[in-house]
């Protein structure tokens, strides 16, 4: 008879993501999206751009103090879906995963597009007003390649991501300050403020977009399970990330209504013009506004209208490709927890690669941007979408539904961190959002957390601004939606599982498997002493 | 209002310059110092630890000791800390010679060891010292040689093959082992591992079905 041998520990992610790895992760991520929102922003905000900015910022705030204390809380892979299931349950876990996966796919094609639009500063060929098709089809090789090198297993190394993320945070500090240092007139500001006040739809569709500035936080999220230490690490660069895209948010609002351009700008009949105003419908220029303002920064513009397209066009590629892995990986999160079949959880023998995800989230993505590009294409769906979408252009059609999926799952966070603080208050929680209200239920302790309140109320005002302002937003979101409840009622009846139940789970043993993996060893002991101390008073009550 | 190519400097342009500089600087600084928890204090407990211990290194070699194999461990361990190496041959004077008394045979053998010591340390790019020491007590040797380099840590292989004499590690070793003021690293050849078991032992103990 042979010895017995003992079994092979499950192979697992190593945690080799570190605070600077984690940061620029995200960083890769939203870092991208103000070089897409400043130029939508200031197009329909014009003079009241940073109040935009401003309130979207005070809701990203709060949308960031969530997502800090939930991944840290619970350090998985799965991000915002993962932490509504198991606050509000399967059904709502799987809208919020589902917005999100709506998110990841207008990832793919409004970064690819915007890409172009920066490199097109550069290549003037590829400006889409002038050649659309040629546009179109750089954006649909470019998105195309990306599902290739995807299926291929060939990814961008948190080492280079680091290094993208580094440059262009030096990078962009350095255009604010010099910008503000040299071409800031307190005077062109308040003028712009006072005499181009937007009307309250104006406001609200300007408000709306710049939420798309700070969407991509679920990045960090995402990567909570190859952080070092996620518990401890998490929470820094998640505030730091939030700070940081918020002074240059704030920064770049103000700076581009107050900027006195380094190159006179005028309008067709030769009169001046302030450099916020090259943006109302021009859609060329809302997709390159932060090379546009580098290039007008006295004596450094020069250098940076050489290299700020170039690594714009890099970020935005490297944030497009992350819509690409991201929808795959929360696919496969989602199928692993019976929100979706297993057919999403298929790795490729060869390249071990989850392909069907890969190709039929980039297929969405493919469909959104033809749907973008039409109008430019072909001119008689131009037309049309002139009769029945007030005529948005390709880039506000994506930003539109951006937002709604981003809106959407963020206001399915918020809900879920007020579950989970009233359902698991056992958790230690190494990050604690501010302003809480204590109370007691069923005997435990329970801090009731004002600020996610708040947020959501800000949230689910802009989703509400973008239903409303938003003529294609609003018809394609909801469809969106719609489209995955049915497939998931479907899906759930078709394996028995209950329908708009949850299945049980036992989180107890779940969440101290999470700390253990995780590495935060005095977090799960102090876990452990929570149960006890909890199931001792119980004992005692009873 | 003229729009041009002038440039002027604003007081309210220039603060928020600098709150941005600051503000970018001293979040980043913030976000890449975090706090070490327990494992990591013990780990950099551990770190700094070996610092101390591999600044000075003796690797021993005599006719019973055995260091060929822990010699080119203490080269990169030298070479990975910038240590001080010292490879030294002790050749026990038996008291029936005078002490300076000619032994051409353990001799030759030192020169063997410490040669391939010194091949081993310049295939590496490590700076090597190497010393011959004639003794009456190998031990007392040693440990003299360790305190007037003041050692850190000394090295030493184990037995030679076929002088096994009852002491699992050699007496020798263990009584080095014992009296060293400084910590001392004793590696056993895997083949010759077996020789530590107990054999009543290992024959006493159930067999595994």
């Amino acid at each position: 008879m042979s010895v017995p041998r003992t079994k092979a520990p499950e192979p697992e992610l190593r945690r080799s993501v570190t605070p600077w790895g984690s940061f620029s992760w995200g960083y890769s991520d939203v870092g991208a999206d103000i070089f897409v929102g400043l130029g939508l922003v200031l197009a329909w905000a014009a003079g009241a751009t940073n109040v935009a900015f401003l309130f979207a910022g005070i809701v990203y705030v709060c949308i960031g103090l969530a997502y800090t204390e939930l991944a840290s809380t619970y350090p998985v892979a799965g991000g915002g879906q993962y932490f509504v299931m198991r606050g509000l349950g399967d059904l709502f876990g799987f809208i919020a995963g589902w917005a999100v996966l709506l998110d990841f796919t207008i990832d793919v094609t409004l970064f690819a597009w915007s890409s172009v639009d920066y490199t097109s500063q550069l290549v003037p060929a590829l400006v889409n007003s002038a050649h659309p098709w040629l546009h179109f089809l750089v954006v649909l090789t470019l998105v195309l390649g990306l599902c290739l090198l995807n299926v291929l297993g060939v990814r961008e190394s948190t080492a280079f991501n680091g290094f993208v993320s580094a440059l262009d945070v030096i990078s962009e500090t350095l255009i604010l300050c010099l910008g503000f240092l040299f071409a800031f007139r307190p005077g062109l500001l308040i003028h712009a403020m006072h005499f181009s006040w937007p009307t309250p739809y104006q406001l609200m569709l300007g408000t709306s977009l710049a939420i798309v500035s700070f969407v991509g936080l679920e990045s960090i999220s995402q990567a909570a399970q190859e952080t070092q230490r996620p518990a401890s690490i998490i929470p820094r660069t998640s505030v730091a990330l939030i700070l940081t895209i918020l002074i240059f948010a704030l920064a770049y609002s103000n700076l581009a209504l107050g900027l006195h351009p380094w190159h006179p700008i005028t309008d067709a009949h030769g009169h001046p013009m302030q450099f916020w105003q090259i943006f109302p419908h021009n859609a060329d220029n809302q997709g390159k506004a932060v090379a546009l303002l580098a290039e007008q920064v006295p004596y450094y513009g020069a250098f940076a209208a050489l290299y700020v397209p170039i690594l714009g066009a890099v970020l935005l590629l490297i944030s497009s490709n992350s819509g690409v892995f991201g929808s795959s990986r929360i696919a496969y999160a989602m199928s692993s927890a019976n929100l979706l079949p297993s057919i999403f959880q298929r790795v490729h023998a060869r390249f071990r690669t989850p392909v069907i995800s890969i190709v039929f989230f980039s297929s969405i993505a493919v469909i959104e941007l033809i749907f973008a590009a039409l109008p430019a294409l072909v001119p008689a769906a131009s037309h049309l979408y002139s009769q029945f979408f007030h005529g948005e252009n390709g880039l506000e059609f994506l930003a539109d539904l951006y937002a709604f999926g981003a809106a959407t799952s963020y206001s399915f966070v918020f809900l879920g961190l007020i579950a989970l603080r009233l359902h698991d208050p056992l958790s230690p929680r190494k990050f604690k959002i501010p302003l809480n209200i204590p109370m007691r239920i069923r005997g435990e302790r329970v801090d009731f957390p004002v600020i996610a309140v708040l947020g959501f109320i800000g949230i689910f005002s802009i989703l509400l601004f973008t239903l409303r302002t938003h003529a294609l937003g609003r018809i394609f979101g909801p469809t969106w939606l719609v489209l995955g409840v049915v497939l998931y009622l479907l899906y759930r009846n078709h394996r028995r599982l209950p329908i708009l139940r949850s299945r049980r789970r036992d989180w107890r043993t779940e969440q101290i498997d999470i700390l253990r993996r995780s590495g935060e060893l005095e977090l799960m002991d102090e876990y452990l002493a929570n149960l006890k101390a909890s199931d001792a008073r119980r004992a005692g009550q009873t | 209002m003229a729009l041009g190519n002038d440039v002027h400097v604003t007081l309210a342009g220039a603060i928020v310059a600098l709150i941005i500089a600051a503000m970018v600087g001293a979040t980043l600084w913030w976000m890449l110092h975090p706090p070490s928890s327990y494992v990591q204090r013990i780990a950099k407990r551990a770190e700094s630890e070996l610092e101390r211990m591999v600044g000075s290194l003796i690797v021993v070699f005599s006719p019973e000791i055995d260091s060929s194999h822990m010699l080119a461990l203490a080269v990169k361990l030298a070479r990975g800390e910038r240590s001080e190496l010292l490879a030294i041959y002790i050749i026990e004077v038996p008291y029936t010679l005078p002490p300076d008394a000619e032994m051409p045979s353990e001799e030759r053998a030192a020169l063997d060891a410490l040669g391939a010591a010194e091949t081993i340390a310049n295939n590496n790019n490590v700076t090597i010292r190497t010393e011959t020491v004639k003794t009456r007590s190998t031990k007392q040797a040693v440990l003299d040689v360790a305190k007037r380099v003041k050692a850190d840590l000394i090295i030493l292989g184990s037995f030679r093959e076929g002088k096994y004499s009852g002491a699992p590690l050699g007496r020798t070793i263990e009584e080095i082992a014992a009296d060293a003021k400084c910590d001392v690293l004793i590696g056993v050849e895997g083949k010759h591992g077996t020789l530590l078991i107990d054999e009543t032992l290992q024959s006493a103990s159930p067999q595994t079905s």
